[in-house]
């Protein structure tokens, strides 16, 4: 398990008195990063082709309300819900919903015409505008209280190897798309892969020593002073390598299965471990922005481990007579709750490092979807469900908003992290700013 | 009047030339501080300050400042008699000792020079990894077929293959009338696919450029991620870009697919790239080969500039930015290991024998690091330790690479002692003609005791100079010959010389590469050529700009013409370093004259001693250039250096700043006479550049000098360390034969990797 600590402690542990600690909190070097405001993070959890909505929506609104199946594993969470109906993707243009709903639901912006074909409408290139999580990453990156070592993390789970408009749905900016890192290997690499080659050279430094004062032994006197100058580096090497860092002091690196394999059936051996390790960058302070989609718009996940052998997508096609599909696809979106919930839960169970309380207490979880409902394929009412207490909404509540574009949601995202922008995406759906009734 | 940045540079580098060792030629009278020492003190000090047996044996080596000294003499000096040598004398005596032997710099001056312990230079750590890891996947060639292999589709699939055939470049628009008209004809949808290789020139960052309206993937050195992936096509550009670094002289894989989609008007597809000192261009036929080839690892960490003090880079120094960019270049090589080592090793995971095919490729990696078998200590220590503590196969590679490339063996020449062993002549080759580690053939003819005789290493260096890597390293020699890594910026007046764009100074580079080029790999690579020739490659561009005829020309074809004969003369006249060696809006006969009397005569020069802008042309609106130099140097304190640079660069004034002809400048007629008083006391006179480049083509010191800059160059080591009698003997050998450059490189590594072994009578 991981070890965390508060700055406090780790000054105490330092014999630093509390005389001096006003000044030694001012040193940014020490690390522990914003200890004036709270951290804050936001996480944006991504599932495809609609949902069930008599299975998915509360009958009523407020702080009474009852979770319908899709959304039984919040229950532990219900007082840190906030569920938000009547938020509608109003972007047209070109490209069919799949890909408008994924291209636009963090953009809120158009795409560009292209060369990809959907199966209706005309066809589509990549997004005009970057996403509202990467925004905020530029925002929090450009402040040094704020700043982290990579502002934002993408994971994903099960995204094919290819780029097109249903399988991106972050940009860096118009034509920009990211690809999500699917391979929880991958990940380890990009967040521990330096520290574990420091600890290879650790491990062979004093072998090179001694190769090094065996040589100083065989070259002129005259060249010896080049070898002893390079020695002394080397050495110096060592010193700074036994210096633990920040943030090897605040947590230890997580362990990970090895050899699993990126298929089907390993799906939700794959997205624990990439919560797993989105909740350790977190305790690390990598990053306070970071986004997880689970397979892709149009994603046909075969989830034979509930006992589904039908694809997510080709069900969803599925007219809501056919009740047998409806209860399939309740429980798949049950699973895909679950994977929130069991993020919730992991970060909720997480202290705080170096503040009160836990991580969940500064995150905000974000499970949203391409579409509405998958047989209609429309892009009103697109799920957004909230747990978390990072960024002051008033939680344990379902809303119902009358058909709000969801650019006003972007944009409550950016001013709950202090950025006050007027618009974001497509102005023409901004009017009226962030929605007033989520404070 | 602006002075562009380069030419600081330049006098910047002029002024650490002057404290060259034993090059001076000038200065030749004696000071003021000699005289008095030679009267007053060296009876007892010595002449050279080395002491006398009797009366003061120590010799007068030191580090105090010169006003210490000063001080030192004028209290005590001479013996008994200190009110002898005071106030200004006993300075002007300070400061002579001071230079002539007393200070650390002097005295590394006057040490008798050596082969000194060095470590791989930068370029060299590049080629080295770059070689260490090619050698486990098979060697790059560049074949003799230029362009690419095209093949073209009738569907977006790839499927339906109608077309296949060698494009010598790629820049096609499809539809009726195209050169692939018959993939187009009557569908919506076709697709094309290129393959073959990428020649780099130069090290650095290059820009690949795709221009398509349509769908296009590119991958260059690396198969499976692509460096460019537009299949998505998304809004209205149609021009693309991705840098990547590239190692020069080198050859990547390149693929290209392109596809145009039924919505899609037109088809339409250029692969363009700006590589490093030039513009945007179409790939040339000769960057390109339809050769498959094997990705190559680049060590891309950047690296501390090397030492180049003395005229050329070497390894004689460390520093802690160098260590720990060798630090992160070892890490991004034992990343690479760790992901590719079923590969490297022939080994799959969970195979049976997987770890012992990891020893297996442990040994063979540290051998080929290290340039030479293991010693039982040295497996032991690299090899065995390493896997006896890890816990895997895996980390055991990793922590052998790292322990490796952090080893002086690795990073340093013959640190293990300069015996003439085999592996060591093989190592002496393979830097000195590659900048790179012994491939398998010199390390089976060490290994079979095939560098033995001079014979044997003429052979072999012969050989080495047909490799891609040898023509890259003579590039980048004559390259820092022409100081182009000097003439950075050539834009000049917009209102005199509007049309000398970027485009042309670009094509003019071109140009001048093509030349040099030519020369090199020509059968007789005769270097009277290069400075004589009136020979010059034009495109369409350059022909119009420089008013010349050239039939076969386009944009990126370059025909040879001759160019005014008359008063051009070879690469020293070339535009591109007429241009680079002036000024925004007149020429340089200064700064022509420096770099034809360092470069090419190899003669040394003291920076200014005084700081003096160039007089303004506008405040003497009567004069010509040649005028006001004059002027402008005409003190005696100037004179002891320009008496020599000025008549020099005279002799080019036939050339303006951008390197046109002129017959005449301010109405007045062009007066381009020059002469030279050689280190022997001969003054050879001459009218114009193509007068003057005859001359030095025929110049016994010239001669010299480019066979001590091209030693210098390939083997980094000072040539006197080789005995006083090295450059003369391979000075008269380059004559002998015929001036071939490709032969003196051959001589100059027969001679050095095998030094005190007499060649057969």
């Amino acid at each position: 398990m991981n070890q965390t600590r508060s700055r406090r402690k780790f000054l105490r542990d330092l014999g630093v008195g509390a005389l001096s600690l006003p000044f030694v909190l001012n040193l940014p070097s020490l690390g522990f990063a914003n200890q004036a405001a709270r951290k804050q993070r936001l996480v944006v959890i991504f599932s495809p082709n609609g949902v069930v909505p008599t299975a998915f929506w509360p009958d009523a609104a407020g702080a009474d309300f009852k979770l319908k199946a899709s959304l039984t594993p919040l229950e532990p969470f219900r007082e840190r819900t906030l569920i938000v109906h009547g938020l509608c993707d109003k972007v047209r243009g070109d490209g069919d919903n799949h890909m408008r709903g994924m291209g636009c639901l963090l953009t809120g912006t158009e795409l560009f015409p292209g060369n990809i074909q959907g199966g209706s409408h005309t066809p589509a290139g990549w997004s005009s505008g970057l996403s509202i999580d990467q925004e905020i990453k530029n925002y929090l990156q450009q402040n040094e209280a704020t700043r982290t070592r990579f502002g934002s993390l993408e994971f994903g789970v099960m995204v094919p190897d290819r780029a097109d408009t249903w399988t991106r749905m972050v940009y860096t900016g118009p034509n920009k798309p990211v690809a999500p890192i699917d391979d929880p290997y991958q990940m380890f690499n990009k967040l521990y892969g330096r520290a574990k080659d420091q600890g290879h050279l650790k491990s062979v430094l004093d072998d090179l020593q001694a190769d090094f004062a065996k040589l100083e032994t065989v070259v002129s006197a005259e060249d010896k002073q080049l070898l002893e100058d390079h020695a002394a580096f080397v050495r110096e090497m060592e010193l700074e390598l036994a210096a633990p860092r920040d943030n090897e002091l605040a947590h230890a690196e997580p362990q990970l299965d090895p050899g699993v394999k990126e298929e089907n059936d390993n799906m939700p051996r794959l997205s624990k471990m990439q919560i797993d390790l989105m909740v350790n960058s977190f305790a690390a302070d990598f990053a306070r922005i970071a986004t997880l989609q689970i397979t892709n718009s149009v994603g046909g996940a075969k989830m034979r481990w509930l006992g589904i052998d039908e694809g997510h997508h080709e069900l969803s096609h599925e007219p809501d007579s056919n009740e047998s599909a409806q209860d399939k696809l309740t429980r798949i979106n049950k699973w895909y709750c679950e994977q929130m919930a069991y993020l919730a839960n992991r970060l909720a169970e997480t202290p705080e490092p170096g503040g009160d309380g836990s991580l969940l207490d500064n995150t905000l979880i974000v499970w949203t979807n391409e579409l509405g409902k998958g047989n209609s394929h429309t892009l009103d009412n697109i799920p957004f469900v909230m747990v978390g207490g990072g960024l002051d909404f008033k939680m344990g509540r379902a809303l119902n908003l009358k058909n709000i574009p969801h650019n006003r949601l972007l944009l409550s995202f950016a001013h709950g992290f202090g950025h006050r922008i007027e618009r974001f995406g497509n102005p023409d759906f901004c009017g009226g700013g962030p929605i007033s009734e989520l404070t | 009047m602006a002075r562009s940045p380069n030419f600081r540079l330049l006098f910047a580098l002029a002024c650490v030339a002057g404290l060259l060792p034993g090059l001076s030629a000038l200065g030749a009278e004696p000071t003021r501080g000699q005289l008095v020492y030679e009267q007053k003190c060296a009876k007892c000090h010595g002449r050279q300050g080395e002491g006398t047996a009797d009366e003061h044996p120590e010799p007068l080596i030191g580090d105090k400042p010169v006003i210490d000294l000063t001080r030192v003499i004028e209290k005590t000096m001479p013996d008994g008699k200190p009110e002898e040598c005071v106030g200004d004398e006993a300075k002007a005596v300070a400061e002579y000792i001071y230079d002539a032997f007393y200070s650390p710099v002097a005295q590394a001056r006057n040490r008798p020079a050596r082969v000194e312990l060095s470590r791989l230079t930068v370029r060299q750590y590049r080629h080295a990894t770059t070689d260490l890891l090619a050698g486990f996947r098979g060697n790059s060639k560049l074949g003799d077929e230029r362009g690419l292999a095209g093949q073209y589709f009738k569907d977006r699939h790839f499927r339906d293959r109608k077309i296949e055939r060698r494009d010598a470049v790629v820049k096609l628009k499809f539809g009726a009338g195209s050169s692939a008209e018959e993939i187009s004809k009557d569908v919506e949808e076709y697709s094309a696919r290129w393959q073959g290789s990428l020649l780099a020139p130069d090290t650095g960052e290059y820009e690949i450029i795709v221009r398509t309206e349509n769908g296009m993937r590119l991958w260059l050195n690396d198969n499976e991620r692509p460096l460019m992936d537009r299949w998505v096509k998304s809004g209205s550009d149609t021009e693309f870009r991705e840098s990547i670094w590239l190692l020069g002289g080198r050859v990547y894989p390149l693929k290209l697919e392109f596809f145009k989609s039924k919505g899609e008007q037109t088809g339409s597809i250029e692969l363009a790239w700006k590589r490093p000192h030039h513009t945007d261009e179409t790939i040339a036929t000769r960057f390109l080969s339809p050769q498959n080839n094997p990705e190559l690892f680049l060590v891309t960490t950047p690296f501390p500039p090397d030492d180049r003090s003395v005229g050329y880079e070497r390894g004689t120094s460390v520093s802690k930015a160098w260590d720990a960019a060798t630090t992160d270049g070892a890490i991004q090589v034992a990343a690479f290991v760790g992901e590719h080592l079923s590969q490297l090793a022939g080994a799959k995971p969970g195979e049976a024998d997987r770890e012992k095919k990891c020893r297996e490729f442990c040994r063979k990696f540290v051998e080929r690091a290290f340039r030479h078998p293991l010693t039982d200590e040295q497996q032991a220590l690299y090899i065995n330790k390493q896997f006896e503590r890890a816990p895997d196969a895996e980390t055991a590679v990793k922590r052998v690479v790292l322990l490796t490339l952090k080893s002086p063996r690795f990073l340093y020449h013959e640190v293990d002692g300069a015996a003439n062993n085999p592996y060591h002549v093989a190592t002496r080759l393979s830097f000195g003609l590659w900048d790179s580690l012994p491939d398998d053939e010199l390390l089976r003819a060490a290994a079979a005791g095939e560098l033995a005789t001079r014979e044997q290493v003429t052979r072999q260096a012969q050989r080495m100079t047909t490799d891609l890597r040898a023509r890259a390293k003579l590039g980048v020699f004559f390259e820092q010959w022409l100081r182009l890594d000097h003439l950075i910026d050539l834009s000049k007046d917009p209102e005199q010389f509007g049309k000398f764009t970027p485009e042309i100074i670009s094509d003019l580079r071109t140009s001048l590469e093509l030349l040099i080029d030519e020369v090199l790999t020509s059968s007789d690579a005769d270097f009277r050529r290069l400075l004589t020739t009136d020979q010059f490659y034009v495109n369409a561009r350059l022909a119009e700009f420089y008013g010349v005829t050239a039939a076969d020309a386009g944009d990126v074809t370059y025909a040879t013409v001759r160019f005014e004969p008359e008063a051009r003369a070879g690469v020293l006249t070339h535009p591109y370093l007429m241009a680079g060696f002036s000024y925004t809006a007149t020429s340089s006969p200064i700064h022509r004259g420096v770099f034809v009397a360092r470069s090419v005569l190899g003669r040394a020069l003291k920076s200014p001693p005084v700081a003096a802008a160039p007089l303004a042309p506008d405040l003497h609106p009567g004069l010509t250039t040649r005028d006001r130099i004059a002027l402008q140097t005409q003190e005696e304190l100037c004179q002891s250096c320009h008496r020599l640079i000025n008549p020099l660069g005279f002799s080019f004034e036939h050339f303006d700043a951008v390197g046109r002809y002129r017959g005449e400048e301010k109405g007045k007629s062009i007066d381009a006479h020059g002469s030279y008083l050689t280190r022997t006391g001969e003054t050879h006179e001459f009218n114009g550049a193509r007068e003057m480049a005859e001359f030095l083509a025929s110049s016994e010191e010239v001669h010299t000098a480019l066979v001590e800059q091209m030693f210098h160059f390939l083997v980094k080591q000072p040539i006197r360390a080789y005995g006083p009698d090295i450059s003369p003997k391979l000075t008269r050998s380059f004559v002998e034969q015929n001036f071939n450059l490709r032969q003196l490189t051959v001589d100059i590594m027969a001679a050095s990797a095998l030094p005190n072994v007499a060649a057969k009578p």
